[in-house]
């Protein structure tokens, strides 16, 4: 199942990617976390949250979404 | 003459009962910057009873891009003294109070405790935690903005029992780990639009209408008009720790306290400055050929001399840590021309001696 991921903010700068396709089979949003930081190391420093289909969801439950997101923290103002 | 609140009165979901709801309400808007600025503005127009402007910065020429209730005449002024100025002249049936100073973990439960609501205007993750964490304690709500460049988050904490700030980023990020307007650059428009939408949720909070974005955090890019609204949950786990402490416990990433230190290489010799020496009178080295007022903290001296300096004044101590927190309190008391010294006595005493006339 084919895995539509998002970036935002920063962390479009640090995957040079506003968004790609994923495939593959990660079982947990955690391992999904964990392929990503090794894909893209500076990910690693970011306390980023993942949602799948809308919903900001925590690292142990299951990937059943198909379009994930990656927030960063913001701080500016 | 015509109601100025004519148009809320036309309103079915306002009307009459809800512009009381608003004259009645009490709305603490810490930081007065970008999105601090605009919610100010719309919210004194809408009639809130009484605002409170907390802000220790001064007004910089590159806030004026975006920073909309200042003027050029306000250049190196206090922010949260300015806002007042301008706000009382849009409605003068708003009470405002301006608070020069920061938010501390000393000061918040005094001064959180005294409102309705708390709009977070920051641009750091040390004052967001601590409204946060205060604002769980007090039970008191918390409407959030912050931003990246084109991109904007908001959302509501603490509404009826829901989700608070901890509950969507547990732990504040390390230090230098995620960049601020200052360091980055922000398009003048961005916290506007951020901040009313902040102003939009306080008032819609205060009128007790529409669904509130509690346990939803809106992402608004302005680049290419996205907005996606995620739901979270509650993380009781979390909120109880903070709880469980009664009493907010500053976070270790003071992303913030670097804006009233002065560094030696900073000064010119010939500026009139009034040296305030905060150590105890067997510290070593004295410094000698300036111009030093000793003020042991051990005595507990009055605090009242230094209200009315015309000199700047610059604090010291040993190390600049003792300084640091003199200037804090002093800056609480409405003193803002205090600084305090980066270098120690040590460094001082060797640049005294060098720049002596």
């Amino acid at each position: 199942m084919g895995l539509r991921v998002r970036y935002f903010g920063q962390l479009q700068e640090i995957t040079g990617k506003k968004e790609e396709s994923l495939t593959g089979v990660f079982g947990t949003i955690g391992n999904l976390r964990a392929h990503l930081i090794r894909c893209y190391p500076g990910l690693e420093k970011i306390h980023f949250k993942i949602a799948q289909d809308n919903t900001i969801d925590i690292d142990s439950s299951e990937v059943n979404g198909t379009l994930i997101d990656l927030l960063p923290p913001f701080s500016g103002g | 003459m015509e109601n100025r609140y004519q148009r809320h009165l036309q309103l079915n979901e306002v009307g009459p009962s809800g512009q009381e709801k608003i004259r009645k309400s009490s709305v603490l808007v810490v930081g007065a910057g970008g999105l601090g600025c605009p919610a100010l503005q719309y919210l004194t127009a809408a009639g809130v009873g009484l605002l409170g402007i907390m802000d220790p910065d001064v007004v910089s020429p590159s806030n004026l891009q975006r920073q909309i209730l200042f003027t050029e005449n306000d250049l190196g002024k206090n922010k949260a003294t300015c806002a007042k100025a301008f706000l009382s002249k849009i409605n003068s049936e708003v009470e405002i109070i301006d608070y020069p100073f920061a938010l501390t973990h000393e000061n918040s439960e005094e001064q959180i405790a005294k409102f309705d609501l708390v709009i977070d205007g920051t641009d750091n993750f040390y004052t967001r935690y601590l409204i946060s964490d205060q604002c769980l304690l007090l039970d008191k709500v918390m409407v959030y903005g912050a931003l990246y460049k084109f991109e904007g988050q908001v959302t509501v904490f603490n509404y009826k029992n829901g989700p608070s700030y901890r509950c969507l980023f547990p732990s504040p990020p390390k230090m230098g780990a995620i960049p601020n307007c200052s360091e980055i650059g922000v398009l003048g428009v961005v916290p506007g639009i951020i901040g009313i939408y902040q102003a939009t949720e306080a008032l819609k909070i205060i009128l007790e209408i529409g669904d509130i974005l509690s346990g939803k955090l809106l992402c608004v890019n302005l680049l290419n008009h996205n907005h996606t609204t995620f739901n979270f949950p509650k993380n009781s786990v979390e909120i109880d720790a903070i709880k469980k402490q009664q009493k907010v416990i500053p976070i270790e990433n003071q992303d913030c306290f670097v804006d009233f230190e002065l560094s030696l290489d900073q000064l010119s010799s010939k500026k009139k400055i009034l040296w305030i020496d905060v150590r105890e009178k067997e510290e070593s080295p004295r410094i000698a050929h300036l111009n030093v007022k000793e003020f042991p903290l051990s005595q507990q001296l009055s605090l009242e001399p230094f209200h009315n300096s015309e000199e700047q004044i610059i604090v010291f101590c040993q190390t600049g840590l003792r300084g640091k927190l003199f200037v804090q309190k002093l800056r609480e008391l409405g003193i803002q021309n205090c600084f305090s010294l980066k270098e120690g006595a040590a460094e001082l005493s060797i640049w005294a001696e060098k720049n002596k006339d």
